[in-house]
């Protein structure tokens, strides 16, 4: 190992383990003396290199990084709250708009209702009076102002668990089935339905719905127009 | 459906516990060394520690990737690197001269303390390609193959830049006591 090469190694590494720098060492009493000062030298650069640290710094960083991280949750709390939100409102949009699709509908409604019952009201041969009729129809605060034909059937009925008037009333071409029915925020109140034997038709009122339905070539638009004209509910 | 809901989040708290600790220890361990590194690569102390703040807490958002704790200390260098690059992309700053900022060390004697002072203006003045790889090496005790690990650079290179980097220190300290004889003379 020539003079320059030795330098230069321990100039890099004044702490070099090379076995040819050390034998180097161990034979020159001036190469000693160059290694030697050396060290002595990076000794003194190591001391003067060691800035003082702030007492606090390890707490500050310790604390900062515990603030970033309360920060960090709060914002993760919030990001999960909007989620909750968001769901929430999904959901709730989703229901309406479901609950609208669901609306029971009143005409259809009505012919299950005639199909249900059978012969029982349609069979019915009682003649029931203008007075009986309104007396039963006060209770949804309506009454009828002219005679609205024979009356075979008049009954209080459980129409999807609204309590409704089921009539059955002479129309042209054949008995009809009437319905009134109070106003429900889960009715479709209006529109028509037919099925193979019966045609129905509702009419959605100030504060019932009344509803015609008949077999086929009754005339239900006549009667139900005519019950339209007579009925009247007080305010 | 509830206890498991529960469960883990008794696991994901436990998670930031640890992690928790691993960053004390990581701080306590090794923020005195990274703090007098990041003095030597900026020459002021106020910027070094803002960049050791920043450095720790990029360190606590990533520290999952740190995978081996014996990687820490490169680790945290490589950060702080990239942080003190990152401040100059974002303004340059007028630094001071490393001679300016205190450090006294009380129990030395004043001579010592002289004799101190003039080394840290020389280092301080190396030029940074110099500067870096002797203060890795005198900071962190790192070896030559450490230093071209961290720095990215082949070892020769890493050696030549040491080697001029103690030959400057000390012509600059012959300098000066040259000048010191002849005045005294």
């Amino acid at each position: 190992m020539d003079e320059l090469e030795f330098r230069r190694t321990l100039y890099a590494d004044p702490h070099c383990k090379d076995e040819r720098v050390l034998a180097a060492i161990a034979d020159d009493p001036k190469k000693q003396t160059f290694y030697k000062e050396l060290k002595q030298l990076d000794k003194r650069m190591h001391q003067a290199s060691e800035v003082i640290v702030p007492d606090d710094l390890a707490h500050k960083l310790i604390f900062r990084q515990t603030m970033q991280s309360h920060r960090a949750s709060k914002v993760r709390n919030r990001i999960q709250l909007a989620m909750a939100a968001s769901v929430a409102f999904v959901v709730g949009v989703s229901f309406t708009i479901w609950q609208q699709t669901h609306l029971l509908n009143l005409s259809k409604q009505a012919i299950a209702h005639v199909h249900y019952e059978g012969s029982y009201a349609l069979d019915a041969q009682e003649n029931v009076s203008l007075q009986q009729v309104n007396e039963k129809l006060a209770k949804f605060g309506g009454e009828f102002s002219e005679d609205i034909g024979r009356v075979y059937y008049a009954n209080f009925c459980d129409f999807e668990n609204v309590r409704s008037l089921h009539m059955v009333v002479a129309g042209e071409n054949g008995k009809v089935s009437v319905f009134i029915v109070p106003h429900d925020d889960a009715y479709l109140a209006e529109g028509s339905t037919h099925d193979p034997r019966y045609n129905s038709q509702a009419v959605d009122l100030k504060r019932a719905s009344i509803i015609v339905v008949g077999e086929e070539g009754v005339n239900i638009n006549k009667m139900r127009e005519q019950l339209k004209r007579k009925i009247q509910f007080s305010a | 459906m509830f206890s498991r809901k529960q469960t883990s989040q008794t696991s994901v708290s436990d998670g930031m516990a640890n992690k928790q600790k691993r960053y004390e220890v990581l701080v306590l361990a090794l923020h005195r060394d990274i703090f007098r590194y990041a003095c030597w690569l900026v020459k002021d102390k106020a910027v070094a520690e803002d960049i050791v703040q920043e450095t720790f807490l990029r360190a606590w958002k990533s520290l999952d990737s740190l995978k081996d704790e014996r990687a820490a200390k490169s680790w945290l260098i490589t950060i702080l690197r990239r942080e003190n690059a990152r401040r100059f992309e974002r303004k340059r700053f007028d630094l001071v001269d490393i001679d300016d900022v205190s450090v006294i060390d009380e129990q030395l004697s004043n001579e010592v303390e002289i004799e101190h002072r003039e080394l840290r203006v020389i280092m301080a003045s190396l030029s940074e390609e110099y500067r870096e790889p002797l203060m890795l090496q005198i900071v962190f005790g790192y070896s030559g193959d450490e230093i071209a690990q961290q720095l990215n650079l082949n070892k020769n290179t890493v050696m030549t830049r040491l080697f001029r980097a103690r030959n400057q220190v000390k012509e600059e300290l012959d300098k000066a006591n040259n000048n010191k004889v002849h005045i005294n003379g």
